[in-house]
């Protein structure tokens, strides 16, 4: 019996930034503001939460590197696994980011338009610090289409299998798969997609996008296969207007929602 | 400042700390006066309070028929205004709960909004301010050496309640503010935070960014446009009820779950450390007086008992520094600059331009105008 004390797996917030700010978008675009990141930090901090992502999304958009002065106010206050993602093209900063306490580094557009660069990275920090971010969008066809630079670049590649498969080989720790079309909708994860990419995966697959309540958390893990799962908006809006109140779940809920989903 | 003889009163516990407190011959200050022949008539507990709130209630509940909402109220995580939410609801009401996020937002006071709005199944609204915008007001008005630092967050509060208010044509407006547990509070020791151009001359003499997206409100708008353009009531529904606070945060944590934090308001991690360090520190003004006497005036603590609070410091030394620290960083200054702030010498709200006369003036004119509303119905 697993215990009530600590989650049966990763559950872990996502904040983005843009421009320095503390955004929430629906379906990559419409970005929102939630407020100050430090404090938000900071509360996600007392809330012990397993991981905190930090994904800055207007960063590859503008070509610009990470922001590594607000980067270094963030570990400076957070004593839970951090998460970075946004402008990373080269293992330097790679390295830089894991000196100054960010546990994993998660790439996306460089990757993308560079693949040696998860292996460079994985060379400098470790496979088990080098996130590899994959960004889909359902084509036309109902098939699934990888994007890049906050989701406005198709990825040319035989398949999204073959994607995956390639990035764990280059040495991708993680694959954090994030569904564009589900982004803060809160209407649930993609199973289908889920399972598709967790089967091929040898390496843990964090599901983001789209989380609808602790419920979906635990079908994720039990039912598609994730490792862990990510969520943006779950953990930032509550109710019908979308107001802004972090939360985040007892160890209790997940317990609850991985035993409620395991049964056959 | 002029230096008097210390001198305490002998029925509160205020004492010379307020700079403009008077004694009568028996040593009974102007503040315990001025509750008993102002506010006491105010409070109407037991029976006759019931009636009378359930007259208003069911005031609301008419003039709300159709609506989405009948009602607004503020929360902050805090007790009086979760106590209010969850009367509201035993009340029969149908409120909006509105949260105002300053970026100061303690982890306790979100988790205790999660509590109460999701057991009560309240819907939520929250305005975000502006952090950039925020940070630069925060720090102009610490810059400027008033002791009233916390007119940003308290202005712009009562902005977010009125507009929103007003975009959704919800006339009532429920406070948590009541005279059982915050009757006194001398002038001296803050300045109104109705006042807007008090709060932009400061701004323009240091602040360093403009205020585009900052809430705020007129003079115009506080004591004629709202209350009689918009119709807006303000309910202390509190004051008609035995409302003791130490009763209302055992309900709450044996109900919600809700956790207490200790101080009065807080939940805001700036005025934390803005009453428990900032102002005795630099002022020697310690809120904890007032409130504490605020107590025994409306019957709910004995004056020993408030005495022995004030025997303990106000802040720790240790969680003083620790709260310095983090308010620094916040606020994107360094400890040092901080720390001279505080040191500075401190400045009254006279030092800077402001509508105090007018304020005087208007409010007598609103209340004239009140009465008179009232008379015609
Ligand atoms: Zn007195």
């Amino acid at each position: 019996m697993p215990s009530d004390s600590f989650n049966p797996f990763r559950v872990i917030p996502v904040l983005l930034l843009e421009e320095g700010r503390l955004v929430k978008t629906i379906r990559f675009s419409k970005p929102s503001y939630v407020g100050d990141l430090i404090n938000s930090v900071r509360i996600f901090n007392e809330k012990e939460v397993d991981e905190l992502a930090i994904l800055d999304i207007g960063a590859s958009k503008r070509g610009l590197s990470p922001n590594f002065d607000l980067i270094k106010d963030v570990t400076n206050e957070c004593f839970m696994p951090l998460a970075y993602g946004g402008g990373i093209s080269d293992a330097n900063q790679v390295r830089k980011l894991v000196e100054m306490g960010v546990e994993k580094v998660i790439i996306n557009s460089a990757a993308m338009a560079r693949p040696a660069l998860v292996s460079e990275a994985a060379k400098e920090v470790g496979s088990q610090s080098v996130v590899v971010s994959i960004d889909i969008k359902k084509t036309l066809f109902g098939g699934y289409q990888a994007r890049s630079v906050s989701g406005t670049k198709k990825v040319a590649a035989a398949s999204l299998q073959a994607l995956v498969k390639d990035f764990v080989e280059a040495g991708a720790g993680e694959i954090l798969l994030n569904n564009i079309d589900r982004d803060g909708t809160l209407l649930g994860y993609d199973h289908a997609l889920l399972k598709q990419v967790c089967t091929v995966a040898s390496v843990p697959v964090i599901s983001c996008g789209g989380a609808a309540d602790v419920a979906d958390l635990g079908k994720a893990v039990a039912q598609s296969g994730a490792s862990a799962c990510a969520a943006g908006a779950l953990f930032t809006f509550r109710g019908p207007h979308r107001a802004v109140l972090l939360s985040y779940p007892k160890p209790a809920e997940v317990n609850e929602a991985l035993r409620t989903s395991s049964i056959p | 400042m002029k230096t008097r003889p210390y001198q305490i009163c002998t029925h509160c516990v205020m004492d010379t700390s307020d700079p403009e407190i008077v004694f009568d011959s028996a040593g009974v200050c102007n503040h315990c006066h001025d509750f008993e022949h102002h506010q006491k008539p105010q409070l109407i507990g037991g029976s006759a309070g019931a009636v009378a709130l359930d007259a208003i209630v069911t005031q609301i509940k008419e003039q709300g028929k159709g609506q989405e909402y009948d009602c607004i109220i503020g929360i902050s995580g805090g007790v009086d205004s979760s106590y209010v939410a969850y009367r509201v609801l035993e009340l029969g009401l149908r409120p909006l709960a509105v949260h105002v996020d300053t970026g100061w937002n303690s982890e306790l006071a979100v988790s205790n909004i999660e509590k109460i709005v999701s057991a009560l199944g309240i819907d939520l609204h929250t305005t975000v301010i502006d952090w950039e915008e925020m940070r630069d007001l925060q720090l102009a008005f610490l810059r400027s050496g008033v002791a009233n630092c916390d007119v940003p967050q308290d202005h712009t509060f009562v902005a977010v309640l009125f507009k929103l208010a007003a975009r959704k044509s919800i006339r009532w407006i429920i406070s948590g503010h009541n005279l059982q547990t915050e009757s006194i509070l001398p002038e001296a020791w803050g300045y109104t935070s109705i006042d807007r151009k008090h709060l932009r001359s400061i701004h323009n003499l240091y602040g360093s960014r403009p205020l585009r997206t900052f809430p705020t409100y007129s003079l115009f708008d506080y004591t004629f446009y709202w209350p009689f353009v918009k119709r807006n009531k303000i309910l202390k529904m509190l004051n008609f009820e035995d409302y003791n606070k130490q009763s209302a945060k055992q309900f709450l944590i044996e109900r919600f779950g809700w956790r207490d934090y200790g101080g009065k308001h807080y939940e805001s991690r700036f005025t934390k450390f803005f009453q428990s360090y900032y102002l005795p520190k630099k002022f020697g003004f310690d809120k904890r007086r007032a409130h504490l006497a605020s107590l025994v005036v409306s019957g709910q603590l004995s004056r020993e008992a408030a005495l022995s609070e004030l025997e303990l410091p106000p802040y720790n030394e240790a969680e003083a520094a620790e709260d310095c620290s983090f308010v620094a960083k916040k606020l994107g200054i360094n400890k040092s600059e901080l720390e001279s702030i505080i040191a500075a010498s401190p400045k009254t709200y006279r030092d800077y331009p402001s509508n105090a006369d007018l304020i005087d003036r208007l409010l007598r004119v609103k209340a004239k105008l009140a009465r008179l509303l009232r008379s015609d119905k």
